[in-house]
């Protein structure tokens, strides 16, 4: 394209009139953290727009003669700062100026003046894993805030999570440092670093159970599995109640299963051993989920429903990995944090088995279970081939927000489910449902 | 029966020799000889007294970081401007620009002076435009008045003769030296380093960000928004709950004058996108990379692919555009040596028709690894 000196020149956009790239009618305040293991340096940039730098600077020149003096700048940002809530795992933070740089009032009346403040906070020792909060106490209509932290330049030191409100006024970094150095064990003592320890353990342990509890294809695929556990296969059709003792001992065997696949491959997967992108891993879930749904249905591999838990468990665990490498620890604090990431999907994935597994054991010898089994599996069926629909063809669909919502309710559906089982089961079947064959086979 | 396997062999290698070996490595010969002897030809072009305002010795870092996205007058350059010079010396600056650039790359930037020479030619407009209540108001994106009154008074603010041109050391096929250009809405960093060549720190930005010219629709920054939007729709909604912030992001974090700093990366890792979203995130990418010549864009590109896996890609904002318009959603790209962000400027106006845009290597801004001997 050559340059042309004279063009027919037209604006598309009549909104799109010249203006500039400073701040017109907002008060950009720009924060960026660097963390050190023992405090942590702000340096905050503040932008007033050339339509509200009038109230800034009036602000600021309390005795209104036109100049910023140096006792206003003081008091300035002395608000500046006190205006600011900061903590570290719950224990407040005295920011200490470190230096403070005012451009000339004319450069702020054009919306062009940047304040500049450094500040520092001195960390009490701590454990492993802390959390600081920077919050903006009153967050100005005005304001457009930025905050950010630094990678941090200590290798020891690993941000885990940062999280915000929507405009940024409340901003808290999470990150994990190493205390096994004498330094921080001599300045702490243990009773210092346990909670730490414990806390950082925790989150992960959290972020575990969390990621099963929203993760519903997990759980899908663990729920249909259990459908037909209390039951034995005659030929190609579920026939009676397996018995109690028999029942609970598979559950048992099936959950175990599941964990011991899928810890494998989140181990391996989280340690950086093997690699798989997450798409085909998102399809094997739903088809995984598709094919217990159709063994609940009929027997396709009776007997050897753990082995098929334990296989698919390997995929899941590839899934769960996918979580942990969003989170970009490094290797060797991961270590730790699979373990605890682990320990929260089982933690979770007991809970769930606890609160269903009774009512599959006392439903199970009743002629209403085959209505839960066959329905449970047929909704799972669908569940799964929209999710493949989705995940393989992108073919948009309601799968998710229908399973989210009923999983949502995840507490009441139990209760009601458990609530049903205790009715059929003190209930003489015979009431609700001809008895035409054998129930009780103990 | 051997014989044609053989000739077959022998012609494969043949053509794979005449493809692969001689010419990227002439490009790379001559890439460098190339720019030097444009800047030499420029700085032969001009006076005695210009060329002591173009040239600054290599390690002048006030100089390199002397670069903005704002109008000149508000944030003077140093250098010599296109306004000081002749003819003959415009077009030898102009021609050491496009020697460093790549076609595409020199185009981008003739595009965005040129949106700037739409700026001005708004600017001049009836002063009733601006008015109170008038679609150029302060609430609309116009300009301030503290502007719109020294503009009027000192001449124009805007324009595509109001950009700098400046050289920072002395231009060698051997020693690194620098060449920078810049004014409203334009920095380029470029540092030259035997056969590399590094464009980092650049900021490139657009207002308007579309307009018609001789009938033609530009947009001077459109392709960094038509790739990074078709990118996130490709997107599987897991990957999107991870690439979409939470927050607004209400400008470019990483601007001017916040050299040598790495924020925490978020959003989604490329680890995590399949082989399609990975080469549309490159394909992102390459809207910057691509700016500078060739032969450096080919090394950048094949540095930035190695880091992919540790790359991340975040979204904030609207995940559609108006038909033919750019997005008004911010986005970032953070890999191990590289930085991008895409910032729509809002200011009361339509941040569709106003963006800002970066490009660091944090590990490598103004050429710092190769330049440090």
């Amino acid at each position: 394209m050559k340059m042309k000196l004279t063009a027919a020149i037209t604006i598309v956009l009549t909104l799109g009139m010249p203006g500039f790239a400073h701040r017109l009618d907002e008060y950009l305040q720009a924060t960026i953290l660097s963390i050190e293991t023992n405090r942590v340096q702000f340096s905050m940039r503040l932008i007033p727009g050339v339509a509200v730098s009038s109230g800034v600077i009036a602000s600021m020149d309390t005795n209104a003669d036109g100049v910023i003096s140096e006792s206003e700048q003081r008091a300035y940002v002395e608000q500046v700062l006190r205006d600011l809530s900061l903590n570290v795992d719950g224990h407040p933070l005295e920011p200490r100026l470190v230096s403070a740089h005012f451009p000339k009032i004319d450069q702020m009346k054009e919306g062009l003046g940047e304040i500049q403040i450094e500040f520092i906070a001195d960390l009490p020792p701590g454990g492993a894993h802390r959390k600081l909060v920077f919050e903006h106490r009153h967050p100005s209509p005005i304001a457009a805030y930025l905050v950010n932290c630094l990678i941090p330049r200590d290798r020891d030191i690993h941000v885990v999570n940062q999280s915000r409100n929507r405009n940024q006024s409340f901003y808290a970094v999470e990150y994990t440092q190493r205390v096994g150095r004498l330094d921080a064990v001599s300045a702490t003592g243990w009773s210092g670093i346990m909670p730490g320890a414990l806390s950082g353990f925790g989150s992960m342990f959290r972020l575990g159970m969390r990621h099963i509890a929203e993760g519903t294809d997990h759980l899908l695929f663990l729920l249909v599995l259990l459908l037909p556990a209390p039951l034995f296969a005659r030929g190609s059709h579920w026939a009676g109640f397996a018995g109690l003792r028999q029942s609970v001992v598979h559950i048992l065997k099936v959950v175990t299963a599941f964990t011991v696949g899928h810890s494998i491959t989140l181990a391996l997967a989280g340690l950086g051993v093997i690699h798989t992108p997450s798409r085909p891993i998102e399809i094997l879930i739903a088809v995984s989920i598709l094919v217990s749904s159709i063994h609940a249905l009929r027997p396709l591999f009776p007997g050897r429903e753990a082995a098929l838990a334990a296989f698919f468990g390997l995929v899941h665990g590839l899934a769960f990995a996918a979580t942990l490498d969003q989170l970009g620890l490094d290797r060797w604090v991961r270590i730790v944090n699979i373990l605890a990431f682990n320990l929260g999907i089982e933690t979770m994935q007991m809970v769930v088995v606890v609160a269903v597994m009774p009512s599959l054991v006392l439903l199970s010898p009743t002629r209403a279970y085959s209505f839960l089994r066959i329905g449970g599996a047929l909704f799972a069926a669908v569940a799964s081939i929209g999710w493949i629909g989705e995940r393989l063809l992108h073919i948009p669909s309601l799968v998710d927000v229908i399973v989210d919502g009923i999983a949502r309710r995840g507490i009441w559906m139990a209760a009601f489910l458990f609530l049903i089982s205790v009715v059929c089961w003190r209930v003489p079947t015979g009431v609700f449902f001809r008895d035409n064959g054998p129930r009780r086979v103990i | 029966m051997q014989f044609p396997w053989i000739r077959l062999a022998c012609g494969v290698a043949a053509v794979a020799l005449i493809c692969l070996s001689p010419i990227p490595a002439q490009e790379q010969r001559t890439a460098t000889p190339k720019i030097v002897a444009a800047a030499n030809t420029f700085l032969s072009t001009l006076d005695a007294k210009q060329r002591q305002s173009v040239l600054f010795a290599f390690n002048d870092n006030a100089q390199r970081a002397r670069w903005s996205n704002l109008p000149t007058m508000a944030v003077p350059r140093a250098g010599i401007s296109l306004k000081d010079m002749n003819g003959g010396q415009r077009s030898a600056a102009m021609a050491l620009v496009a020697s460093v650039l790549s076609p595409r790359g020199f185009e981008k930037v003739q595009q965005i002076m040129e949106g700037d020479e739409v700026n001005k030619s708004t600017d001049q407009g009836p002063p009733g435009r601006r008015g109170s209540g008038g679609p150029g108001g302060p609430g609309n994106g116009g300009p301030p008045p503290a502007f719109a009154r020294r503009g009027a008074g000192n001449g124009p603010i805007f324009g595509r003769d109001l950009y700098y041109i400046s050289i920072l050391g002395t231009p060698s096929e051997k020693d690194p030296w620098m060449l920078q250009f810049g004014g409203h809405h334009l920095a380029l960093n470029i540092t030259i380093a035997g056969e590399r060549g590094v464009l980092t720190p650049t900021l490139t930005g657009a207002q308007p960000a579309l307009y018609t010219i001789d009938g033609k629709t530009v947009r001077p920054l459109g392709q960094e928004s038509d790739k990074a939007l078709a990118l996130l729709s490709a997107l599987d909604e897991n990957q999107r709950k991870n690439a979409i912030l939470s927050y607004q992001l209400a400008d470019l974090v990483l601007g001017p004058g916040q050299d040598g700093k790495t924020i925490q990366p978020e959003g989604l890792k490329a680890s995590g996108m399949n082989e399609r979203q990975r080469a549309m995130l490159l394909d992102v990418i390459s809207e910057w990379a691509n700016i500078i010549h060739q032969s450096a864009a080919t090394a950048r590109m094949a540095e930035i692919k190695a880091g992919l896996d540790d790359t991340w890609f975040a979204w904030s904002g609207p995940t559609t555009a108006a038909p033919g318009k750019n997005i008004t959603a911010y986005y970032r790209i953070q890999g191990p040596n590289l930085v991008i962000e895409y910032a729509p400027q809002g200011l009361g106006g339509d941040p569709a028709m106003h963006v800002h845009t970066m490009y660091r290597d944090p590990t490598n801004d103004y050429g710092r690894k190769f330049a440090a001997k």
